[in-house]
């Protein structure tokens, strides 16, 4: 059986570590699936999908380590009119981090629960905000 | 004060409950991937830019493609949304029939600040005999034009209509009429420098990052190809800035206006007060 949520977030600023757990164990707990996988993935290509611990320090350096891999002033390629979009590409670090933080997440499901270790936390990952934002809750199993 | 002098709403959630009018009005204006902007989410948008206002552009070309792309109804109902950071402009299409009289009407009773033109979309020049009672009626009520000038990104605007030098006439014979030679009247700004210099009823704006990033973009053309003390001291109180939203971010293009090394009181000119004194805020 496979039960889908698409879900919304704004986010606020242009960087955003915003935590989404609850929501995924909550989508997991109404699936009626009891055995199996649940998968969190972006609909976009300038955020990402994270886990990790959620304390501030370690967020913040999350934060200052991407920016130092991936400077915002830089002579980026995807800089110039998108004749097929009609706007600009203004956004390469976006792209760029969101190739560093990945598109998805993966936990298994057991007895109707999302299984996780203590300190983990998913994160939805803004990289070119403030922008409103998708993402797919998929639970697999049986 | 901070005022982008050139956004377009066309994407507002406001005046696209038909996803046909959002289809309309992306291939009408050229912008074909960008999602609907909800009004309450472009306010937060303007906050985080520190942004304190907006000025909206509508487009008509109405007798040829049926109806305007942002009507002067729906733009006053965009600007009720929040008047305290919206101001909207007219848009009429000068083959209407009732051109002379919706833009009364525009500005009379629907309380509209000036009136958007892009003769490029229109394929007519500055001087074409059916602009003149329009010319009048804004110099009459104290409004100003805003021109498209130079290259435009919409489809079907064949830039020889918008080249800045075509405006002088209109500079000349209505001396008491502001209009701006928008986006810098780009790739011809040494043109559209002798008109600000020239002419004190011509202003221009900066949306014009057209490629690299616009910290990049802004610095080459106002520090490589200008020497940057003749926007300081040569038309200071002429360039206002403008982002061309959505085709660029507001906040995006605002850094990278903050990011040359202006003047205090230029920058403050650039970034409101010579739009203040455009929009006849200061009468």
């Amino acid at each position: 059986m496979v039960k889908l949520v698409e879900n919304q977030v704004i986010s606020h600023k242009e960087f955003e570590m915003i935590k989404i757990t609850d929501e995924v164990r909550k989508a997991v707990e109404e699936s009626g699936i009891k055995n199996g996988l649940v998968a969190v993935i972006t609909k976009h290509t300038t955020t990402g999908i994270m886990v990790n611990e959620a304390l501030p320090c370690v967020e913040k350096d999350i934060e200052m380590q991407l920016d130092r891999l991936v400077p915002n002033d830089y002579p980026y390629v995807h800089t110039h009119m998108l004749p097929t979009y009609g706007t600009c590409s203004g956004n390469a670090p976006g792209h760029l981090k969101s190739m560093l933080a990945g598109n998805h997440c993966l936990f298994p499901v057991i007895d109707g629960k999302m299984m996780t270790g203590s300190e983990q936390n998913i994160y939805f990952v803004e990289l070119d905000g403030l922008q409103i934002r998708k993402y797919f809750i998929e639970v697999i199993g049986e | 004060m901070v005022i982008d002098i050139h956004a377009h709403p066309l994407l507002l959630d406001e005046i696209n409950e038909n996803p046909e009018d959002l289809q309309f009005r992306r291939q009408e204006f050229g912008v074909f991937k960008s999602g609907i902007n909800p009004v309450d989410f472009e306010l937060v948008l303007l906050e985080d830019a520190k942004i304190d206002k907006v000025v909206f552009l509508p487009e008509d070309y109405s007798t040829e493609v049926g109806r305007a792309i942002v009507s002067n109804d729906e733009m006053a109902r965009i600007v009720a949304r929040s008047p305290e950071h919206f101001i909207g402009f007219a848009g009429i299409d000068p083959r209407r029939e009732d051109a002379e009289t919706e833009l009364i009407r525009a500005f009379d009773e629907l309380k509209l600040a000036g009136l958007k033109l892009n003769l490029s979309r229109l394929h007519m020049y500055p001087d074409d005999a059916c602009l003149a009672p329009l010319y009048k009626i804004c110099q009459d009520k104290n409004k100003p034009v805003m021109f498209h000038a130079g290259y435009s990104w919409e489809p079907n605007t064949p830039a020889k209509y918008s080249e800045p030098i075509r405006f002088e006439d209109v500079a000349v014979e209505y001396p008491d009429l502001r209009f701006c030679l928008a986006h810098m009247g780009w790739p011809w700004w040494q043109e559209t420098i002798m008109m600000l210099m020239k002419y004190p009823n011509v202003y221009a704006d900066t949306s014009m990052v057209y490629m690299d990033s616009p910290r990049n973009y802004y610095e080459h053309l106002f520090s490589v190809n200008m020497n940057l003390n003749w926007l300081q001291n040569c038309f200071q109180d002429k360039v206002m800035f403008g982002s061309n939203n959505p085709r660029f971010r507001h906040v995006r293009s605002l850094d990278g206006i903050k990011n040359l090394p202006l003047r205090e009181d230029v920058m403050d000119a650039v970034l409101g007060g010579n739009a203040m004194r455009f929009l006849g805020m200061e009468d």
